[in-house]
């Protein structure tokens, strides 16, 4: 059969509607993998770049030793470019009030910084405006808390060490600011040319060196390769992801579900594919003959409806890719007030997904169908009841090896894919026994119900292979639906109940014993503060069971990263070290968000303890029982380790490694610290709280939180979007399966019209039938549902698991709300159809 | 065997039911001459159309061999045997067998295109104007009365030029008078033609029209070309 025939074929296959269906699926199977893949890889682009943001870079190589000139060529020759960032910390004067102040100072090289923006402002406490710019050489420019702490103002003049200073403006903020330990101190931001006139660099200062890199993900790969045996140990090279805990297991989950969500779509794409190809296929088994009456061979017929599913395999995934494409435009304009940030222009990888998508699911789904084609018997011609055998195991084989594939490659995880199937087929099996019972006690139910629903349960009854099969598909379509719902709320609650909209901002540290109570006071008449302050003291740990620390530690062969001071702070985790000076605290009850995991926590009076978040033990090699001497300001005390705990790293609380146990540390110089919630247009308040406890220090992260909730905002977003195609094509499933019955309660509706049912009584028994279907389907999709999402919750996304009493009638209603619709508009014209024409139609 | 088109030799039909095997056809030998018009008569069940579609390569037999236009068809394969009906037959059955999907020129115009003929809208016009039926190319089957549709049954048989016609019951759906100008039409073209006719029938009137009868009872031959009358 030649090409054009073929092409003829399917334009009058096309004409008549045959097509439709089977177009619609692979339109929808190609334009969802399309849209999905192309705003994901865009979302992902711009969170890459958000985050950044965050690092001031795409990537970072810390150390506190100057960055060696091998580094840097290696990077120029990539193509990357380069910023140097120059810390640490010093004390700024001003010689006109004579009040001096310990500032974090931050010298930098021009280009910094490579990715997110300054903010600069005329007056303190100011929300600022964005700015490109750096301060010039012999200017510097001060966060807010150092105006208030040195009495000055922007145009005066600062020193550091032997270097005077013009200040030229509010530094309201940076991207890369962090909570480091450095970051207590204020900050004052100079040019790194300024560094050797201030004479500040003595051997032995704390400093620590940044080479932010920005460039092209394979050239930054390609300079890790380069440098990574040279990195360790006195150079960490920290990417996206380290910049931010939090962001990262969001980004996880939110990657994990729009896998998941793009996967479903495209296996119930290729459901309703295989049940359009199916019923295309059913549906020409007369053709067929009469074309093999004409003299057309086994082959021709083969190759002919092959090219006629290739033909609309093409037209399919083009038209898929346009929609597609419009789609994820259209995404993107809706969100336009939720995405501040210019997306990037996508990739290539996107088109090629959605167009293999297409293939495959022609291949793989459509085609097994029509291949029966082949071996239909032209003498159906006159026995009509001929059907070709069943395509064979190794057709059906290829298939599912073929969407299997699919599957693996779009997942790009083999495991998951793995569970999936295997759970599908659990599914499967199980709801097709589900739905048997089902069927069974609904005939005897019908038994004694009115003529309607006898009627249509004995009709339901009587085509159970067919309905079982039905049940499954609506069933599966359901639950894959109710189960998006269900994880899609438990991870955006799970998000948002992360930062909630009163998450403190604000850190306050340094509070003096005596000042405790006045800035309480403080807090709670200005803010609605309810929180709680933790004593703190810095110490180290000296000896572990009388072995000294340094030793344990050989022994443990850890390698202890003293240098590194990152990350250690509010809300951050820092990279276990024995020998580091730790922010001690001690506690008489457990603080919220923690947990203790093993051991128990003490009781009033007991002897001296220690608690330790399991993580920091477990990389320490500390268990319950060991005894820990501490070295708190020279002074020696050991306390025995009774419990661990876990921590919640992103409860944006003050944390602590260590806790210990209430009078372990009486008599010693504590301060104390607490965090607040401080809404953005108040920040005035800030002065005031310094300028009355000046020192007091205080760490705005409402920067940090903000970029956090606007990231969570897209994903959420993300998510929905996902759920919308997995809904479309659950529909799509919905419309091919009853297409597919079609046929056959067409022959029934016009025998039951010609022997006189009215068509009251009719259209009745087809909704009812229609509705057991649905009802059937939902009970079955709930039960999946709970189940599934208990597994994806627990072993997947890692929330609580819990039942959802929400669905149970929920599930069931919709399935009947929906097949019944979908059934009742799909062979209304059945039911309008005079009998005779009906009859003649078959 | 320059005058024979079609042959068949000791051919049996056997199918298998839940009651044992069923013989449908017992020892069937045939010779038909080229431009014969045949008609194969007998009861409703004696097993016409098996015979039919045997001949024309339809169906295999369960022993015997058939002769068409010179090919041993029941020692092909489906493939070759889809060939030989290309070139050599064409079909006209009782219940039309048009595709739904098409209208009514397209139906004709498919042998043509399977053909891969240039010509096939042309020719088939040509067609549906032999048959009367010019005014209705762009009507769907189910748009025409049953006259009808034989009608562009009988031009779609007759479009692909075949030699040897198989018409199985053509008038079987048909009321008598519009049965009996199918049957006008068919033996017309045939005639115009020169095409070899094998025909179906129970009908005894239509029978005697042709030059041949082959009655058959229970799956035998009775007295062949003896049977006219
Ligand atoms: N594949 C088959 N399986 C079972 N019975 C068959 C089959 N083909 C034909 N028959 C039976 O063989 C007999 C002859 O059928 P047929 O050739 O259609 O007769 P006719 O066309 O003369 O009415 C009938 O009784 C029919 O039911
Ligand atoms: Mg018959």
């Amino acid at each position: 059969m030649s090409l054009s025939l073929a092409l003829r074929l399917a334009l009058r296959d096309w004409r008549a509607g045959e097509l439709r269906l089977l177009l619609a699926a692979l339109l929808l199977a190609v334009g969802a993998v399309t849209a999905v893949s192309l705003f994901v890889d865009r979302l992902q682009r711009a969170l890459v770049a958000e985050s950044a943001a965050l690092l001031g870079a795409d990537r970072v190589i810390d150390a506190s030793r100057p960055v060696p000139q091998r580094f840097r060529d290696l990077a120029a020759d990539r193509g990357l470019v380069l910023a140097d960032v120059i810390r640490f910390p010093s004390m700024a004067s001003s010689e006109a009030t004579g009040r001096s102040q310990l500032a974090s100072v931050k010298a930098v090289t021009p280009g910094y910084p490579l990715r997110g923006t300054l903010r600069v402002a005329g007056e303190p406490f100011t929300r600022g405006r964005r700015t490109d710019g750096l301060p010039a050489p012999g200017e510097v420019w001060l966060d807010s808390r150092l105006f208030p702490a040195l009495d000055v103002k922007v145009g005066d003049t600062v020193s550091v060490g032997y270097a005077d200073f013009t200040v030229t403006a509010v530094l309201a903020s940076e991207p890369d600011r962090g909570g480091g330990f450095m970051g207590f101190a204020p900050r004052l931001l100079m040019r790194a040319e300024d560094i050797a006139a201030t004479r500040v660099i003595q051997p032995g200062s704390r400093i620590r060196y940044r080479l932010l890199l920005a460039g092209g993900g394979d050239a930054l790969r390609s300079l890790h390769d380069a440098i990574r045996d040279e990195l360790a140990p006195g150079y960490r090279w920290r990417d996206v992801r380290a910049a931010n805990a939090r962001i990262d297991s969001a980004l996880e989950r939110a990657e994990s579900f729009l896998l998941l969500g793009g996967l479903l779509t495209v296996l119930l794409a290729g459901v309703a594919v295989a049940l359009s190809a199916r019923r295309y296929a059913r549906r020409h088994y007369d053709h067929v003959a009469v074309l093999k009456t004409l003299g057309a061979t086994p082959a021709e017929v083969q190759w002919g409806y092959t090219l006629v599913l290739l033909i609309i395999g093409v037209a399919g995934a083009l038209a898929g890719l346009v929609l597609g494409a419009v789609a994820h435009f259209g995404i993107i304009a809706a969100l336009r007030g939720f995405l501040p940030m210019s997306l990037p222009p996508p990739g290539a990888q996107p088109v090629w997904v959605g167009l293999l998508t297409g293939f495959i699911c022609v291949l793989a789904f459509g085609l097994p169908p029509l291949l029966r084609l082949r071996g239909v018997s032209p003498m159906r011609v006159i026995r009509r009841d001929l059907a070709p055998a069943t395509a064979s195991a190794w057709t059906y084989g290829c298939a599912a090896a073929g969407g299997l594939g699919l599957l693996v490659w779009y997942s790009g995880d083999a495991t998951l894919t793995g569970w999936a199937l295997a759970g599908a087929a659990v599914t499967v099996s199980v709801f097709a026994g589900l739905a048997l019972i089902l069927l069974r006690g609904g005939r005897a139910l019908g038994m004694q119900a009115g003529s309607v629903w006898r009627l249509a349960l004995a009709g339901l009854h009587r085509r159970h292979r067919e309905n079982v099969g039905q049940i499954v598909v609506f069933g599966v379509a359901v639950m894959l639906l109710l189960i998006m719902v269900l994880v899609r709320t438990a991870l955006v609650d799970e998000w948002q109940s992360r930062i909630p909209v009163r998450a403190p901002n604000q850190f306050v540290m340094n509070v003096a014993p005596a000042e405790v109570g006045p800035v309480e006071t403080l807090l709670k008449a200005r803010t609605g503060y309810d929180g709680r302050m933790f004593p703190m003291i810095r110490g180290r740990i000296t000896e572990v069971n009388g072995i000294g620390a340094a030793q344990w530690q050989r022994q443990r062969r850890q390698r202890a990263e003293e240098t590194d001071d990152e990350r250690d702070g509010p809300g951050g985790r820092g990279r276990p070290g024995i020998l580091r000076e730790r922010n001690l605290t001690f506690l008489a009850d457990l603080p919220d968000h923690n947990v203790v995991v093993d051991g128990d926590w003490w009781a009033a009076g007991a002897a001296p303890s220690a608690s330790l978040e399991e993580e920091y033990a477990a990389a320490l090699g500390l268990a319950l029982g060991d005894s820990l001497t501490f070295d708190v300001g020279g002074l020696p005390f050991t306390a025995k380790v009774t419990n661990t705990r876990r921590v919640a790293w992103d409860s944006l609380q003050p944390n602590f490694f260590i806790i210990l146990s209430p009078g372990a540390l009486d008599g010693q110089p504590a301060t104390y610290m607490t965090s607040f919630h401080l809404p953005s247009e108040r920040k005035a308040f800030l002065n005031e709280l310094l300028s009355r406890h000046p020192t007091v220090s205080v760490i705005d992260v409402d920067q940090i939180i903000t970029h956090l909730r606007r990231i969570i905002t897209h994903v959420a977003q993300a998510v929905e979007l996902v759920l919308a195609l997995v809904l479309c094509a659950g529909l799509l499933v919905l419309i091919a399966s009853i297409q597919s019955s079609r046929d056959q309660r067409l022959k029934e509706l016009a025998l039951l019209r010609a022997l006189g049912g009215t068509r009251r009584l009719i259209t009745g028994a087809l909704v009812a039938e229609f509705a057991a279907l649905g009802a059937f389907a939902g009970v079955v999709a709930v039960i999946g549902a709970e189940i599934t999402t208990f597994t994806l919750n627990r072993f997947v996304f890692e929330l609580p698991a819990s039942l959802h009493p929400q669905i149970w009638l929920a599930g069931p209603l919709f399935g009947i709300l929906m097949v019944s619709a979908v059934g009742y508009l799909g062979t209304r014209r059945l039911v309008r159809t005079p009998p005779a024409t009906a009859l003649r139609e078959l | 065997m320059s005058g024979c088109i079609l042959r068949a030799r000791a051919v049996v039909k056997r199918v298998p039911t839940s009651e044992g095997d069923l013989t449908i056809l017992d020892g069937i030998d045939l010779a038909v001459d080229t431009g014969a018009q045949v008609a194969v008569v007998g009861e409703s069940g004696s097993g016409k159309t098996t015979l039919l579609s045997i001949l024309a390569g339809l169906d295999l037999p369960t022993g015997g061999d058939v002769w068409l236009d010179g090919e041993e068809i029941t020692a092909l394969d489906e493939e070759q045997r889809a060939r030989v009906r290309a070139r050599s037959v064409g079909f006209v059955f009782q219940s039309f067998q048009l595709i739904d999907s098409l209208t009514a020129l397209e139906n004709v115009m498919l042998p043509l295109e399977l053909h891969g003929r240039r010509q096939a809208r042309e020719d088939a016009l040509g067609f549906m104007e032999r048959v009367g039926l010019s005014a209705r190319t762009t009507h769907y089957p189910l748009q025409l009365s049953g006259g009808e549709q034989q009608r562009v049954a009988i031009a779609r048989a007759f479009a692909s030029g075949p030699k040897v016609l198989f018409a199985d019951e053509p008038t079987g759906n048909l009321d008598t008078a519009t049965g009996g100008k199918i049957a006008d039409l068919l033996f017309e073209l045939n005639r115009e033609a020169g095409t070899t006719l094998m025909l179906v029938t129970h009908d005894a009137a239509l029978a005697r029209r042709c030059a041949e009868v082959i009655a058959l009872d229970a799956g035998r031959m009775l007295a062949p070309r003896e049977a006219a009358p």
